[in-house]
């Protein structure tokens, strides 16, 4: 069970600031949420509206010969259906972002002519209700020819079998990494460890809300309304509008409330291009709410990555010199957003540490298994991990001590901001002292008395640490590394804010919220800027495409409101306070320096008495501006602004520039216990820490380093998408896929200090994904406590029970030391 | 999932032989057989009832015999539907003379897809060699009657 600490420890600030920004105001959609008002899409209903069902392939891989929904559409109340056969008429592919061989994989709404993994969609039913239109798939017969499954990125580097003729191979983006000098850094080194195989698991973090949307068409706009919970629309679009042959604007996505996205609901594109066709040749609206049991089998899977021949060049005294690995990247059926994934992990090449020389051989492929998404932590968290392995494994095989050797090696608060070998900039932090505080909250000096009293009890104690960042606020020219084609780079968000006629302040996100508290932190930033409280801020609840508050890179994923979101909002509320000012310097016959806002008025600084209130302000604007001066009519208090982060161009050749604008840190312990009769282990202590900057909302971001944390102690215990031979997916649902419930959380301590990052409008830093802390520092506390009962490497991310059980039978090493 | 064997059966090789290959004995073979129809000698039909759980798994699996040695060795493809699981068996076996008995080698190369196929060798691995046994025994029967009654 989790128990926080009432106050968590803060250093490093003064728990003081002014203003709202930084405290724990209420947050304002809690009210509608625990109240049962919060509106999700599935809430949404219209008349006459069909429930769509997608028949869904039971072959990891095979061809359709044929599709007969003849007896479906006759069973009464059944609306109608769609096949591959219209899609493939009726769409285009949607565009890829790989150079060839990935860029010329065909990727359909509905599967044309060959499926490639379980529950991959092949026909749609609409009808009445969803339990008939259920009952109605079953009816579609379709034919398949099976075909040999890929079920792993080494079997798909064969191309025995390939899964896309029309790519030729199953590689979908390859690339050499090669910084510093790498042979230089092995010649310098007094040992190389060599690291035979490491392996990041496939799991999700599975959002409360499943998929869905809602869709209208309108024939005489030739528009659809899309109700629905897509968390990055603006890209969604850019996939969709060509897929559909129209345009950007005949697609609007409205959305309220979000039950969890966590990146899983990036890749919606294809069904949401099913239902709009849909929806348009039956004339009515349709909805589609996914079940549990496809989300887990077909809608996103995270990364599932595998890590060959690492070697780590390093000095006695435990200084790590380089790194050089061969990643296989495992992206399933279709790349959709990848291959991405294959330069999002550059983010954070070095890890925490100074390594200056690093080569990775990385290479992308398809398999027959769910295609993968953004999942939190996106390939971050699989390097991450991989570098934090690599701290553990070395420090064991050089008999040192791992705390030592990551003090050693981490960038020291005092190089920030520190550049990477791939021109990455980390714009603040202490990750020392962020370890130390860690390892004082599970009380690290007592470990060897602990480990004792274990031992008397029969178990195995051990004490692992996981420290990782949480690059937020992506530069989207770090696509042109993998695509130098690609026109895409920079980041942009927007917010509107505007006084309205009777002195309402309304805020407009261009962020789609899914349980983040966008609303609350938005109207501490306005509050602070117009010194008004957050009550006086209303900021209208989720997104619509119609409120024209959106860009094209818009959405709520990779670790940046902190910065684009509310960096937008606080453009827009200062452009908005100069133009209250204006107003009231013309009215006053002053200018707007001599202005100041406060209480809710604007007011002369130098006679306090003579103020207007903001109602006033907003009537004389919006309804009485004929006594208003000529130099002031400009203003409409209605103010947009596009926040822009400082970006430039990566260089393509070497694969070199700042990727991301911000670095959150996370260190994480966890403290376990193992019975080595059983391999059953627990979790007994866990501490957490987290650096994520200014902290607008410290409640909201302790929750969210609660939510990675149990992402992260899932991944690392029980969460683990498998599949046998055949493609079969062996945890389709909660049964055989256990997501940790309260009574799985280990007693938890929090903390948190504040380096404030100096490249963003707030000092705030995107946060929220640092999960894969956790991941390691529990896989590092299962090799400290196997120490003693063979010392077995711990090389997979998700160790369940059995998992550990083996270790403790097979005690297998696969590491090796080569000294000089 | 691949499954292979060797059986001694207390029968001549020719009456091994006509059981396998006879539709009406093959019927009797299966089990949960709830029909069986015959299209042509090489095409064959059964609608069965798999117990597998609550209420049983309820498949229909067309059978087409693709080659064929008499009286040493057959090659069957099967390929079953039901709700929740599609079935692709191809299977074989070799009959040889063993005293006055016969020897059956046999194999088999089972996929099933599907929820049902989904649940994973943990929980199909043992009802599929308890079929198979239920279908050895029955098998054993059939040519004990056969022998009897020639």
């Amino acid at each position: 069970m989790t128990e926080t600490q009432t106050k968590p420890l803060v250093v490093e600030r003064e728990d003081t600031k002014p203003g709202f920004a930084g405290t724990s105001v209420p947050r304002k959609e809690d009210k509608r949420l625990v109240q049962g008002q919060g509106v999700f899409f599935d809430d949404i209903k219209r008349h006459g509206m069909g429930y769509v069902h997608f028949v869904r392939s039971p072959y990891a891989h095979a061809k359709i010969k044929s599709v007969d929904v003849s007896a479906a559409v006759e069973l009464p109340g059944v609306y109608g259906t769609l096949t591959g056969d219209e899609v493939a008429i009726l769409t285009d592919p949607f565009f890829e972002l790989s150079v060839p061989p990935g860029a010329n994989i065909k990727d359909y709404a509905l599967a044309v002519g060959r499926v490639r993994h379980v529950g991959e969609p092949v026909a749609a039913v609409v009808a009445s209700s969803r339990e008939l239109a259920r009952d109605a798939a079953e009816l579609v017969v379709v034919d398949y020819e099976p075909l040999p499954a890929v079920t792993s990125g080494e079997q798909a580097l064969t191309n025995d079998v390939v899964l896309h003729d029309d790519a030729g191979s199953n590689v979908v983006w390859e690339g050499l990494f090669d910084w510093g000098d790498y042979e230089g850094a092995v010649a310098e080194a007094d040992h190389v460890v060599k690291i035979e195989r490491l392996h990041f698991d496939r799991f999700s973090s599975t959002p409360l809300e499943c998929s869905g949307v809602l869709v209208e068409y309108n024939r005489g706009t030739g528009q659809w309304t899309l109700h629905g919970n897509h968390q990055m629309p603006g890209v969604g679009a850019i996939w969709m509008a060509p897929a559909l042959r129209t345009g950007i604007d005949k697609l609007r996505f409205v959305s309220q409330d979000i039950g969890g996205a966590f990146g899983n609901k990036i890749c919606l594109h294809p069904q949401y291009v099913a239902c709009c066709l849909l929806s348009r040749k039956l004339n009515r609206p349709v909805q589609w709410t996914e079940w549990r049991t496809d989300q887990h089998t077909a809608n996103a899977h995270g990364n599932e990555r595998t890590f060959l021949d690492i070697e780590v060049p390093v000095t006695k005294d435990g200084r790590l010199l380089g790194l050089s690995v061969k990643a296989i990247d495992d992206c399933g059926a279709f790349p959709r957003y990848e291959p991405l994934g294959c330069i999002i992990w550059a983010q954070v090449t070095p890890g925490c540490y100074r390594w200056r020389n690093i080569r990775v051989d990385f290479t992308q492929v398809v398999t027959n298994k769910s295609p993968v998404s953004p999942n939190r932590g996106y390939s971050r968290m699989q390097h991450l991990w991989l570098t934090e392995r690599v701290i553990d494994l070395v420090a064991n095989a050089l008999d040192l001590d791992p705390v030592e050797v990551r003090k050693k090696n981490y960038v020291r608060a005092d190089e920030m901001p520190y550049e990477t070998p791939n021109g990455c900039v980390y714009d603040s932090g202490d990750y020392a002292r962020c370890l130390d505080i860690a390892l004082d909250l599970v009380g690290y000096d007592d470990l060897e008395t602990k480990r004792l009293d274990a031992q008397a009890r029969g178990k195995l104690l051990g004490v692992g640490i996981g420290s990782t960042l949480d690059s937020g606020t992506n530069n989207f020219g770090q696509s042109t590394l993998l695509n130098p084609d690609l026109q895409f780079s920079g980041n942009n968000e927007v917010a509107t804010v505007k006084l309205d006629i009777f002195g309402e302040i309304v805020v407009t996100l261009g962020t789609v919220p899914q349980g983040q508290g966008h609303e609350t932190t938005a109207s501490q930033v306005v509050a602070d800027i117009l010194s008004v409280t957050p009550d006086d801020v209303t900021v209208r609840a989720g997104h619509d495409t119609y409120w024209n508050s959106h860009a094209g890179l818009s959405g709520t994923y990779a670790s940046q409101f902190a910065v684009t979101g509310l960096g937008a909002v606080k453009g827009a509320t200062e452009k908005l306070a100069h133009e209250i000012k204006r107003v009231a310097a013309g009215v006053f016959g002053a200018t707007p320096d001599d202005i100041e806002l406060a209480d809710g008025m604007a007011r002369l600084k130098a006679n306090p008495e003579a103020a207007i209130p903001f109602m006033g302000i907003g009537a004389i604007v919006n309804a009485n501006n004929a006594i208003l001066p000529e130099d002031v009519r400009d203003v409409t208090l209605n103010c947009r602004y596009v926040y822009v982060p400082p970006f430039t161009l990566p260089d393509k050749e070497r694969k070199f520039g700042n990727l991301t604008l911000t670095y959150a840190t996370q260190v994480h312990v966890a403290v376990i216990e193992i019975d080595p009769e059983t391999g059953v282990y627990e979790i007994v202590d866990y501490a957490a820490v987290d650096d994520c900057g200014t902290r607008i909302h410290p409640q909201i971001v302790e929750g969210q380093v609660h939510g990675a944390t149990a992402h992260a102690i899932g991944a690392a215990t029980h969460e683990v998408f498998a599949y046998d031979e055949d493609g079969n997916l062996l945890t389709p649902n909660f049964y055989d896929y256990h997501v940790p419930h309260a009574l799985d959380m280990p007693p938890m301590k929090n903390a948190a200090i504040e380096s404030p990052s100096p490249f963003t409008p707030l000092g705030a830093k995107g946060m929220g994904e640092g999960g894969g802390a956790g991941i390691h520092a529990v896989c590092a506390a299962l090799q400290d406590a196997l120490r003693s009962a063979g010392g077995a490497t711990v090389w997979r991310s998700c160790n369940p029970y059995h998992q550990v059980w083996q270790y403790l039978q097979d005690a297998s090493s696969l590491v090796e030391v080569q000294s000089k | 999932m691949r499954l292979e064997g060797t059986k001694a059966l207390d029968a001549p090789r020719d009456t091994v032989w006509f059981v396998l290959n006879s539709p009406d004995q093959m019927a009797k073979l299966m089990p949960g057989v709830e029909s069986f129809d015959v299209h042509d000698d090489r095409h064959w039909r059964a609608n069965v009832k798999i117990p597998l759980g609550l209420g049983g798994l309820r498949m229909t699996i067309d059978f087409t015999k693709l080659e064929e040695r008499e009286p040493e060795f057959a090659k069957l493809a099967a390929k079953g539907n039901g709700v929740g699981a599609i079935m692709n068996m191809e299977t074989a076996f070799h009959l040889s003379d063993a005293g006055g008995g016969t020897e059956m080698r046999w194999e088999a190369d089972v996929k099933i897809a599907g929820p049902v196929g989904s649940m994973g060798q943990r929980v199909l691995q043992p009802i599929v060699n308890q079929q198979v046994n239920n279908v050895l025994a029955a098998l054993e029967r059939q040519c004990a009657e056969a022998a009897a009654s020639s």
